[in-house]
């Protein structure tokens, strides 16, 4: 198998990547008649599987679990979610062949013998349905031309995926079909039925391409979303350790600050993040976040690049194919840094001093997002996807490092992307070394403000936002936010 | 002589922000145990928060004097109105139905894991303990999850640390709420014996089924308080005028039981249950259940706490998985045979301790009551003009003109609740499923909402209700099935009985 995405002329990647569109929820009247009657089999289930499975049977639909056939035996976990909810459980050959549509929501790394063990079994015209486009695009898994093959990746954990159908709302989505495999033009309309299903249309849903996703979404989790929050963590644990803050103190403001402070990221933007600080602390933090623009955005820029070329993802199934050497080597140092070890102390600590007293990480963050957001705009990828895979998911992650810190994200989230955040990690933090011996506790640890007047010039504070306010994914989120709307607020810390 | 043990001189106290108590002074002796009452949004909850020092206040005293004397811990104890947990990570996002949900579950700590925790916080002795967990009849539910516990269940854990911490001031905040009938009177006799080894009572509410310990009565009422002879009972005060329906209530029939989009069974009865099992694990909550309701029928719901009335009722409203393992009819139509649950909360108006426990209490009271139309928890899409005009006749209705865009947080219980009764009408459904829902509400206030659900169900509205007071029901009952540990116990009319 070869990269599918470097078989393509230019003109075509360019096409590919470039499609994005914002659907109207006029699209989506047809409710799940499209899948109505047909048979679903979900291959997998563990949070994404049970839940959307649980979704995708309120609606009306008929659901079943396909599970390998040692996980049936041995009563696993994937077992049990399936059973003890009442869902039929069979067998690949038992299942596949009288499905419709296979659903496959295992991890990216088994995808292609899951795929390869399914295909075969899959009736004449059915459908397969894939979460998420790494298999198709960057391994170049070939489908039997006579199969459909679409993607709807639901921009959530599983588990809110099943909290905001039950209140009757949804998570955002993301719809593609794949071009090589349409051959009844159903794939669309399969699709947009599906997100019915899920719930996803009342939360805006995004058509894509399996291209677009795939290289858009590798970018955002290597980059700001795991990467620089876990480099950020780090370096402002250690940097208030070393200078002399209470260690549990420190701890503490690192592992929630982050869901603290991206919380007002969710809520309004940039913008909302920025204007939760006073005015000194604002202005300081837009100098800080602009100074690390300038240092990170060659690494930004490199790992662009490397997606693009498919650099990333041959060293990454190299890694895969050597037992996952560095990946586990990685993640045992990971669990044995200072921040990981130190537990958060008994301390209370307010919602406004997290970013009164943590301003370093509001500026990584702002940093990181513009970042992430324009070097993916610049490759090629269109600004409501890069969006996506940049600003909107990075509160969702904060939440995994608030819950367990940099092991439990780690844990979380896939393979690729854990991969993916620690060759960021380690490039990055080299990079930011000589910065760091200029940030003192003022930008962490303590109340930026204190000592300070307050006052500032009107002019550099009319400019400081004026930058902040009119950045380009301030202006594309503002829009889709809209239709997240009446979005949860986390009960923090 | 010993001094007063609460103390509370020219108190000005504030409730989000807005002044609710003015100049308030009262005086707790020593064998004094007071009943605290008063309408929602009076400051009850804000005046027993403060004695018990959870909120500041604005102005004046209050002085707590505990008797150095006693064994007892020095310490006020306040029993909140409303339960809390959290999963085993400190958070607590839970969502409506996840208890329902097998393996979900497991998130939170068992009952007996976090009785453990409070002991041991507390210092407290372990042999009281199994005694008490008898009394409220808990004692087989020490292995479950505290996300698998009924509302009522979840109040009884609550007052069982309280009483086996024996504060020498114990404030009670509406401790009936979701008790059924004996857990009612277990809990006075316990309280009156606590009561005689020392410590000291208030209870906040409008009961009138009080422990005999209960000697003083104040209520609460234009930030001050006034001592009265006995409670309030409810009958003597209810002359008011009834208000009218609003108009679209009075008009439009509910929406067919038959013939509309998806469900056009032949049969008359809405909901048929045949041999019907939940169970999780080795744990069955619902037993053989053959339950047949007709189009139109008022049934009363009964059972003690944690018998599966709320389990029942999830199974018609579209929230158990386990629906689709059984064989039930819902508007004549096999339940998973290609129905979603939308349309079928599209004919229930539904509320239940639960409901309101998970609803998104980050919406304003106006896009609460709108949700209803979407059987939503809050709102996301935004209604047309008639839906509108229908939500504003109902705030009006219920006296909730000043709070329409307050956001549901900021009020009180009582107010919270109304905002979810109005939202359970607004579509006007077919079918009325009503699970407590006068909880936290005043006696007058229960009664006019129960006159209301006479009014609404004239036209041929199905009804099933759940009360744990029989004084509190609505007339127009007449059928009873009654449930115990899980199976149906007895199905009978009531001949206007009640």
């Amino acid at each position: 198998m070869s990269n599918y995405f470097n078989t393509l002329p230019l003109r075509e990647k360019l096409n590919q990547l470039g499609v994005c569109d914002f659907m109207d929820s006029s699209e989506f009247l047809d409710g799940v008649n499209a899948l109505k009657g047909k048979k679903l089999v979900i291959i997998g289930c563990g949070a994404q599987g049970l839940n959307q499975g649980l979704n995708l049977r309120d609606s009306g639909l008929d659901v079943s679990y396909t599970l390998r056939k040692e996980a049936i035996e041995g009563k696993r976990d994937s077992w049990k979610n399936a059973t003890e909810n009442n869902f039929t459980v069979g067998t690949y050959e038992e299942l596949v062949p009288t499905a419709d549509v296979v659903i496959n929501l295992t991890p990216d790394k088994q995808h292609t013998a899951v795929v390869n063990a399914v295909m075969p079994l899959m009736q004449k015209g059915a459908t397969l349905l894939y979460s998420h486009g790494f298999n198709i695009v960057e391994e170049g898994m070939q489908i039997r031309k006579d199969l459909t093959v679409i993607m709807v990746a639901p921009k959530c954990p599983g588990s809110e995926v099943r909290a905001e159908y039950v209140r009757g709302f949804g998570v955002p989505t993301l719809i593609a079909v794949h071009p090589e495999n349409d051959p009844q033009g159903k794939g669309l309309l399969q699709a947009k039925a599906y997100c019915v299903g899920t719930g996803g249309h009342k939360a805006g849903v995004l058509k894509s391409s399996f291209v677009a996703e795939v290289k858009s979404d590798l970018m955002g989790e290597q980059t700001i979303l795991c990467g620089l929050l876990q480099t950020g963590s780090i370096l402002s644990f250690d940097k208030m350790v070393e200078k002399g803050i209470d260690a549990g103190y420190a701890s503490k403001l690192v592992q929630y600050g982050v869901e603290v402070i991206t919380e007002a990221l969710k809520q309004g933007g940039i913008t909302a993040m920025m204007d939760r600080l006073s005015n000194v602390a604002k202005i300081k933090a837009f100098e800080v976040s602009e100074e690390l623009k300038t240092i990170m955005r060659p690494l930004f820029q490199k790992h662009q690049d490397d997606i693009m070329s498919g650099e990333f993802s041959r060293t990454m199934m190299e890694d895969w194919a050597n037992g996952d050497k560095n990946l586990l080597a990685w993640r045992a140092a990971t669990g044995e840094t200072a921040f990981e070890k130190t537990p958060a102390g008994d301390v209370k600590i307010g919602e406004q001093e997290y970013f009164d007293n943590y301003t370093l990480m509001v500026a990584f963050v702002r940093a990181g997002v513009e970042l992430a957001f324009e070097t993916m705009v610049e490759a090629g990828i269109k600004p409501e996807s890069a969006y996506y895979e940049s600003l909107h998911e990075t509160p969702l992650i904060a939440n995994t490092i608030a819950r367990k810190k940099l092991f439990e994200m780690n844990r979380v989230i896939s393979d690729t992307a854990e991969y993916g955040c620690y060759l960021f990690d380690y490039a990055c933090k080299p990079l930011l070394a000589d910065f760091m011996t200029r940030v003192g506790t003022d930008l962490v640890g303590k109340n930026f403000n204190a000592g300070k007047d307050g006052a500032v010039d009107n002019r550099a504070l009319i400019a400081v936002n004026e930058v902040i306010r009119s950045h380009q994914v301030e202006l594309v989120g503002a829009e889709l936010r809209k239709a997240m709307t009446a979005m949860k607020s986390i009960k923090t810390a | 002589m010993s001094k007063p043990v609460v103390h509370i001189h020219n108190l000005n106290l504030a409730y989000q922000q807005k002044p609710v108590l003015q100049g308030l002074c009262w005086t707790i002796n020593r064998n004094d145990n007071w009943l605290l009452s008063g309408e929602s949004g009076t400051g009850k909850t804000t005046l027993a928060k403060a004695i018990a020092g959870l909120i500041p206040t604005l102005e004046g005293d209050i002085q707590l004097n505990f008797d150095p004397s006693s064994a007892l811990p020095a310490k006020v104890h306040y029993v909140a109105n409303w339960y809390q947990f959290k999963d085993l990570e400190g958070a607590s996002n839970f969502y409506y139905q996840q208890r329902y949900q097998s393996l979900a579950t497991a998130i939170t700590a068992t009952v007996i894991a976090e009785l453990t925790r409070f002991g041991n916080d507390q210092q407290l002795s372990f042999d009281a303990l199994e005694q008490l967990l008898t009394a409220l009849g808990f004692a087989a539910l020490k292995n479950s999850a505290l996300l698998q516990l009924s509302s009522g269940e979840h109040k009884k854990l609550q007052l069982i640390k309280a009483l086996w911490s024996k504060p020498q001031l114990l404030i009670l905040d509406q401790p009936y709420n979701g008790l059924d009938k004996r857990s009612r009177e277990n809990l006075n006799d316990l309280l009156t014996e606590v009561s005689d080894n020392g410590t000291q009572l208030i209870i906040v509410g409008n009961e009138t089924e009080l422990p005999a310990a209960i000697n003083r009565f104040a209520v609460l009422k234009d930030g001050k308080l006034q001592e009265i002879s006995s409670p309030i009972s409810p009958k003597e005060e209810l002359e008011e005028v009834i208000k009218p329906l609003p108009s679209f209530l009075q008009q439009e029939a509910p929406y067919a039981v038959s013939g509309s989009s998806q469900v056009s069974g032949s049969a008359d009865h809405i909901i048929k249950m045949i041999d019907v099992n939940i169970r999780y694990g080795d744990k069955q909550v619902l037993k053989n259940i053959n339950w047949e309701v007709n189009a139109g029928e008022k049934w009363l719901l009964q059972g003690h706490n944690g018998s599966g009335k709320s389990t029942l009722l999830s199974l018609i409203s579209g929230d158990h998985p386990q629906a689709y393992a059984n064989n039930f009819y819902l508007f004549g139509n096999k339940r998973g045979t290609g129905e979603s649950i939308w349309e079928i909360k599209e004919r229930i108006g539904l509320i239940s301790p639960e409901l309101h426990w998970y609803f998104d209490a980050s919406a304003t009271v106006w896009q609460s009551i709108a949700s209803g139309f979407y059987d939503s928890s809050g709102l996301y899409c935004s209604p047309g003009s008639t839906k509108h005009a229908r939500v504003d006749e109902l705030i009006q209705y219920f006296g909730l003109s000043a709070y329409k865009n307050t956001l549901m947080n900021e009020l009180p219980l009582g107010k919270q609740r109304l905002t979810l009764l109005a939202r359970t009408i607004v579509k006007k459904p077919a079918i009325l499923i009503l699970d407590e829902p006068c909880q936290g509400l005043d006696q007058q206030q229960t009664q006019h909402f129960n006159r209301l659900v006479d009014e609404l169900c004239k036209d041929g509205t199905t009804l099933i209700y759940v009360g744990h007071f029989e004084s509190q029901l609505p007339e127009c009952i007449e059928k009873r099935i009654l449930l115990e540990d899980g199976a149906v116990k007895s199905v009978e009319h009531l001949l206007q009985s009640i």
